[in-house]
């Protein structure tokens, strides 16, 4: 009986995308049943929109340059935070998650004031300030639990045994807690990528892919919306799956060269 | 003194640049903010003065109560309807299935782009959309049902489905966190599984449904796209003014001051919230060590 109701649940959340997805291929403008068949005009006239691809560019730059800073910074706090204890570390914990408790409504207009009491102007630039904040969390969230997970002790050990901090830093750490970074820096690029809410507030000239996608909302309820669309999440949701499957896949290396270590 | 242990130094500097981030882009600007909603607009420029001028506008409109009673509408109803739905799943994610396939499957449409979510309702309730022509053709209906789309229907409806993966993710993690060593000694000491559930693991969990319901209220109760492309001219919340005041309408300040309310607004719920529960005797209170 649960097992029918979660299946319902998951049916639910993937319909309107499933439906999105099926009205790209239509032939036809028509946006209902009966379905007149395939076609790939949609895409192919999204393709020559120049301001789609323009921005889609756009959107791939600011969320490899997010990915790329908060991976830096989202590390450094991780391995801070295992080190810290107490109130400091709770204290330090809530600050880090403030960013996601607001909407991106508020974050959006307080990083507006900003901007423009320090003369910065509105471009790609504000707009990746604006997702690292936003992803900075989620990246934290992610890596903290593998890295209090993973022993300290291993790290003395190495040091024990004659080893700088950076080098067991390099030879011992970062093996064990490398695919969770590289996990967490792929979910920073997707969720820069998705977001919308702040980013309309920051941006200037340049648009990223959403931003496109609402304006071209906002005029009419087009078909080529729906291949824009289905190109948005299509990559969202690819890059989550690449990721996900990269993570899992090196654990399973490393698992696998420990318990040939332990049979030898 | 406090002796601080070399240890907690390296964490120090380590956590330092983000803190320095967070500072600059976070702390900064919400004090900017709050500072601005006491200063006045005029012609597009900011005035540092003080003034309750804008929180008085505020107050003393009935259209602001209006927008706001929206807004926290659609939170509360949103916040609802995801912890009740997702709720089971995640019941059935923790303690009915082995391994996270399920729950990544469920987390995957998360990142089915927020927006694309809103055209495909929009497609789907629209008087000649989906639902509508397909009724239409099976000759269950011979007009269109209008209220399907630009009401608060689609909003609340678009909203919980928007939330319905993040808020299953609240649950899960709140719901792993229950001790599986107290669930094992009810069911050792004979109890169904329903007693486990609302005996055991609700008062357990009571923390975390209560942040997964406040977080998906205050992000409903915020946003401000949805109830502008779906809820129609009665949909109007406090977000969307707040919103066009920073885009179009340029009096930052009143905006400032409009979305510090709404802020309290939020409190206030939580507050009401945790009390309500209190006095439905379903807060756990200190029933149990952990």
């Amino acid at each position: 009986m649960l097992r029918f109701y979660v299946w319902l649940y998951v049916a639910f959340l993937y319909a309107p995308i499933a439906i999105i997805t099926l009205f790209s291929f239509h032939s036809s403008p028509s946006l209902t049943f009966p379905f007149e068949g395939v076609s790939l005009r949609w895409y192919a006239k999204i393709f020559s929109d120049t301001t789609f691809l323009n921005s889609l560019w756009n959107s791939l730059i600011v969320g490899a340059s997010t990915a790329a800073i908060t991976t830096v910074l989202g590390s450094l706090t991780a391995l801070g935070l295992a080190r810290l204890k107490g109130r400091i570390q709770t204290v330090f914990g809530l600050l880090a998650f403030g960013p996601v408790a607001l909407p991106g409504l508020f974050l959006g207009i307080a990083l507006v004031m900003l901007f423009s009491q320090i003369g910065l102007q509105r471009s790609l630039v504000t707009v990746t300030i604006a997702h690292v904040l936003f992803t900075l969390p989620f990246f934290i969230e992610a890596v903290r639990s593998r890295i209090e997970y993973f022993d300290l002790s291993l790290e003395e050990a190495a040091r024990d045994l004659g080893a700088t901090p950076l080098q067991s830093f390099r030879l011992v750490t970062l093996p064990i807690i490398g695919p969770t970074i590289g996990g967490a820096a792929i979910l920073s690029f997707a969720l820069s990528f998705d977001e919308f809410i702040i980013t309309v507030f920051v941006s200037g000239n340049d648009t990223t892919l959403p931003l496109t996608i609402w304006s071209m909302m906002r005029r009419a309820v087009s078909p080529d919306i729906n291949a824009a669309s289905v190109i948005s999440l299509g990559l969202s949701i690819g890059m989550i799956l690449i990721g996900g499957l990269l993570v899992w896949y090196q654990r399973r290396l490393a698992l696998g060269a420990r318990a040939k270590d332990i049979e030898t | 003194m406090m002796k601080i242990s070399r240890h907690e130094r390296m964490g120090l500097a380590l956590v330092a640049p983000s803190f320095l981030f967070l500072l600059v882009f976070f702390i900064v600007p919400a004090i900017l903010l709050f500072v601005c909603s006491f200063w006045m607009a005029q012609a597009f420029r900011l005035i540092p003065a003080f003034t309750l001028d804008n929180y008085a506008r505020a107050l003393s409109s009935t259209g602001f109560y209006f927008l706001t009673w929206n807004a926290l509408k659609n939170g509360l109803c949103t916040a609802i309807l995801t912890v009740a739905l997702s709720f089971p799943a995640a019941y059935f994610i923790v303690y009915r299935t082995r391994g996270n396939l399920l729950f990544y499957l469920i987390l995957v449409s998360w990142f089915s782009s927020y927006l694309v979510r809103i055209y495909a309702w929009r497609v789907i309730l629209g008087s000649n959309g989906l639902i509508n022509t397909t009724l239409m053709q099976l000759g269950l209906i011979s007009e269109p049902i209008e209220v399907l789309l630009f009401s608060p229907f689609a909003t609340i409806l678009t909203l919980t489905h928007i939330m319905l993966p993040f808020g299953l993710l609240l649950l899960v993690s709140a719901l792993r966190d229950v001790k599986k060593e107290y669930v094992e000694a009810a069911r050792d000491l004979g109890a169904s599984n329903a007693e486990v559930l609302t005996r055991v693991i609700l008062p357990m969990c009571y923390k975390g449904v209560v942040g997964a319901f406040m977080f998906t209220f205050v992000i409903s109760a915020g946003d401000f796209v949805t109830p502008q492309l779906l809820g129609g001219r009665d949909g109007m919340t406090t977000g969307i003014l707040i919103a066009n005041q920073f885009r179009t309408a340029g009096n930052w300040p009143f905006g400032a001051a409009m979305a510090f309310l709404m802020l309290v607004a939020f409190l206030i719920v939580y507050v009401a919230f945790v009390r309500l529960l209190d006095l439905l005797r379903l807060a756990p209170g200190r029933r149990f060590h952990d």
